[in-house]
């Protein structure tokens, strides 16, 4: 890194969340697979690193009981995807792992650090929206719950504060085993950022998309419903989407992918 | 800060700035060359090494973060002298041209054969997904994997060319 910065590992809760309550230009790190490379590149200044992989209990991936599934902080990709239960209960959230980056990173990177992140092309946001996972936020002043639909603010930018971390996600037991799908349009098979990525989930009549990088925030595609054709399914999420041309395809191109894989989707998912 | 990192079973301590990344850590300070720096974004894996077991990025990690725990590199795979089956493999199919991916290669490969010691090439495929070559010799790495795996027979070396 050419940057300078102070670095601190803290173990103990609080003393993450003094760090974050009494520091300027703090950033928090959890995989540091984003926040290292966007260091290196200029985009971010912090004087401080905290890392959080350290901290009681962020490692942890739990269950409480008419709650839900509890991912914590430092929980990385290939933790999801090597945990039995959530590869049992939770198919959708490792469709979305499976196809996050490459072996090394998923290693590294966490699900709670691809959300703060705030990419547009977010791979676990598509399934977290679908599923009706909360953020829990804690700061030195309190603790609040925000679901992912009113998490994301733009690129790059979510609800958190300054002196706020996102402690854990929590994943309710409702969404458990529910019917899912996932897509993502990718350049190559292998390790790529997304070009299109949608899921869908249908639940008691109900059906929910998660769409990413077509807007500046991932999307969620609500209030729809088992019955409606394919054709008003697919119309909600043409209307949902804004996605812009860049160097890895047109907008034209994004536009209509939604439509096929959304269409795909419906047909793929009983 | 001070470090005390074990790096292919012997123990380094350090004096090292917290804005290091472990891969310049590596090469810079301890002289341990055969880590690469490709994209230092996470792109290309040249810079693959096993950190507490796990493969990770090396460019991607802070030299601090590394700090009680254990690194294993390229340098750590040959032993006395002996190059690994899993080397030897790469040398008879020449799996190496420019060889400037193979350090992060072979670590990303030894993850691949740890968990799974009888790869299928699409397994094998999947496993070197965070790795580029530029010369283009997928093909004779997934030979050499196949062979050190003891998998390479003549039926499935035809099969390969197509690969």
């Amino acid at each position: 890194m050419t940057q300078i910065f102070k670095y601190r590992a803290p173990v103990a809760r609080a003393e993450l969340l003094g760090l974050l309550a009494d520091h300027e230009a703090v950033r928090v790190m959890a995989g540091g697979t984003d926040l290292l490379v966007d260091i290196r590149n200029g985009f971010r200044h912090p004087e401080m690193v905290v890392n959080l992989k350290h901290v009681e209990g962020y490692a942890d991936i739990s269950w409480i009981p008419f709650e839900g599934l509890v991912i914590g902080a430092a929980v990385t990709i290939n933790d999801i995807l090597r945990s039995a239960r959530v590869r049992e209960s939770y198919p959708l959230l490792v469709a979305c792992a499976r196809d996050l980056a490459s072996y090394q990173i998923r290693n590294r990177a966490t699900v709670v650090g691809n959300v703060v992140n705030a990419s547009p092309c977010s791979d676990m946001a598509p399934a977290l929206l679908c599923l009706g996972a909360r953020a829990v936020i804690a700061s030195r002043r309190g603790e609040r719950v925000v679901p992912f639909s009113e998490f994301f603010q733009g690129v790059k930018r979510t609800v958190l504060e300054s002196d706020e971390v996102l402690e854990r996600i929590i994943v309710p037991s409702e969404t458990a085993d529910v019917r899912g799908g996932y897509r993502k349009l990718k350049r190559i098979k292998g390790h790529d950022l997304g070009i299109v990525g949608v899921a869908v989930v249908k639940k008691d009549g109900l059906l929910r998309l998660g769409i990413s990088s077509c807007a500046p925030t991932p999307v969620l595609v609500d209030g729809l419903s088992e019955s409606d054709s394919a054709e008003t399914v697919v119309a909600a999420a043409r209307d949902a989407v804004a996605p812009i041309s860049d160097l890895r395809c047109s907008g034209e191109y994004r536009a209509y992918m939604v439509e096929v894989f959304t269409r795909r989707l419906l047909q793929e998912v009983p | 800060m001070r470090v005390s990192v074990t790096v292919n079973d012997r123990v380094y301590e350090r004096d090292v700035v917290e804005h290091r990344s472990l891969l310049d850590f590596l090469r810079d300070d301890l002289g341990l060359t055969g880590t690469k720096e490709g994209c230092g974004a996470g792109e290309c894996g040249a810079c693959t090494v096993f950190l507490n077991g796990q493969t990770v990025n090396s460019c991607m990690v802070l030299a601090v973060e590394a700090d009680g725990g254990s690194v294993e590199t390229i340098e750590g795979e040959a032993r006395d002298g002996q190059l690994s089956e899993l080397q030897s493999a790469f040398v008879r199919h020449h799996a190496v041209q420019c060889g400037y991916c193979t350090g992060g290669m072979i670590m990303s490969i030894r993850e691949l054969l740890r968990n799974n010691p009888k790869p299928s090439v699409a397994e094998i495929k999947d496993g070197i997904e965070g790795n580029f070559c530029r010369c283009t010799g997928y093909q004779q790495i997934i030979e050499a994997v196949l062979d050190a795996s003891g998998q390479l027979t003549a039926a499935t070396k035809g099969e390969l060319k197509h690969v």
